[in-house]
């Protein structure tokens, strides 16, 4: 019932005309054409809008400071886990945050009296296949080739969002903007963004993985 | 660092100095992005992250702070290339497989008047039903129920009528 293309097409119109963002899945891009259009009418239909206040005092704020490599401060997100980067979903920037540094993407997260936690075995992790692990606070995504086992952080190097695998396209995918990761990290798409946080993983002898998470 | 510097370091909150004039020309022309994209995704929050993605990628050129009219080009450049992305990554489809009545053409009217304008345009190139069915949805708020009810239909007609209004309404060409 859901699948038919009307209750498809229906449930975005319905979202749209909640304020709410695009959220399509497999199958929708054969609707590409009335989805599309039924976000422009959606646009329209309220007149043409303007920044929130809100919003565009951040933007200032982010063009008058922000550094040379993105505008969002990371650490809390990254510090917190993924809890935060649910709330965060909304798709707003983070206020920029005194205190130390924040973390830049494509360091090693380092947590503050980390632990070793057990993820799996080796040998479940599918070559090629990216595969999410939560180690205490911290979530990763495990790729492993041939003995080597690798792990980047789950929240994308832009906005704290939790990064899902696209198994067909073989990256990482952002669910809050379009931002792509491959598997060692590093961006696919053009907008310039920092390469993921790596994070540390080992492999026992027994073949267990092992990802340097928190209590 | 200076004393006066050092007392003025953050708590919890950094206060920022007011924007200055280069910031106040961009957030005018990011003002105009807003719309343009706004009127293209329908909805707020993508409209907002998307903006976000134009104004960060233009940073150096708008710090530059060129004037309004040198910053325009390159910032709906960049918007177009930014809408592309959002929909191929949201629809699952390679750039290149994209319609191109995703209309990313240059608005040559202010965005105040190009959204209502393109919207009666388009409305007004389809079949009384389909432009009635869109019109009580879209512009006046109606559930699929009160839309039903409107129409002397049923809901799900209705949803089948609304999906073939908005598969009509995407091959409207408005005029430019």
């Amino acid at each position: 019932m859901n699948g038919r293309p009307e209750n498809r097409v229906e449930k975005i119109v319905a979202d749209l005309l909640r304020g709410r963002r695009l959220k399509l899945r497999g199958g929708d891009a054969e609707e590409k054409a009335a989805i599309t259009a039924a976000a422009r009418l959606a646009g329209a239909r309220q007149g043409p809008q303007r920044m929130q206040p809100a919003f565009r005092k951040r933007l200032a704020q982010s063009l008058e400071h922000a550094p040379s490599e993105g505008w969002i401060t990371r650490r809390s997100a990254l510090v917190a886990g993924i809890g935060l980067a649910a709330g965060a979903a909304g798709g707003v920037l983070l206020g920029r945050t005194a205190g130390p540094e924040p973390v830049k993407a494509s360091e090693t997260i380092e947590p503050v009296d980390g632990r070793w936690i057990d993820v799996g075995a080796a040998n479940d992790l599918v070559e090629g296949q990216g595969k999410r692990v939560v180690a205490g606070g911290i979530g990763a995504y495990l790729f492993r080739r041939g003995d080597q086992v690798t792990a980047v952080s789950s929240i994308c190097s832009h906005l704290p969002c939790e990064l899902w695998w696209d198994g067909a396209g073989g990256h990482l995918a952002c669910p809050c903007h379009p931002a792509k990761f491959m598997s060692d990290g590093r961006p696919t798409d053009p907008y310039a963004l920092p390469t993921l946080n790596k994070v540390h993983v080992r492999v026992t002898p027994s073949g267990r993985v092992e990802v340097l998470g928190t209590a | 660092m200076t004393p006066d510097e050092r007392a003025s370091e953050p708590a919890d909150v950094v206060e920022l100095p007011a924007a200055s004039r280069a910031t106040d020309i961009a957030l005018d022309e990011l003002e105009i992005v807003y719309a343009f994209i706004y009127a293209r995704v329908g909805n707020r929050a993508d409209a907002e992250d998307l903006t976000q993605q134009v104004a960060m990628k233009a940073i150096p050129r708008l710090r530059q702070g060129a004037p309004a009219s040198a910053i325009r080009g390159y910032l709906f450049a960049t918007a177009r290339s930014v809408l592309g992305g959002f929909w191929s990554t949201r629809l699952g489809l390679s750039e290149a497989e994209l319609h191109e009545d995703l209309a990313l053409a240059l608005p040559t009217s202010p965005p105040s008047e190009e959204s209502a304008d393109t919207v009666q345009q388009i409305l007004a190139q389809l079949s009384d039903n389909y432009r009635h069915v869109l019109e009580l949805r879209f512009l006046h708020g109606y559930s699929l129920k009160e839309v039903a009810a409107e129409m002397n239909s049923t809901v799900g007609a209705i949803k089948v009528m609304q999906l073939r209004a908005l598969r009509a309404a995407a091959k409207v060409r408005p005029l430019e």
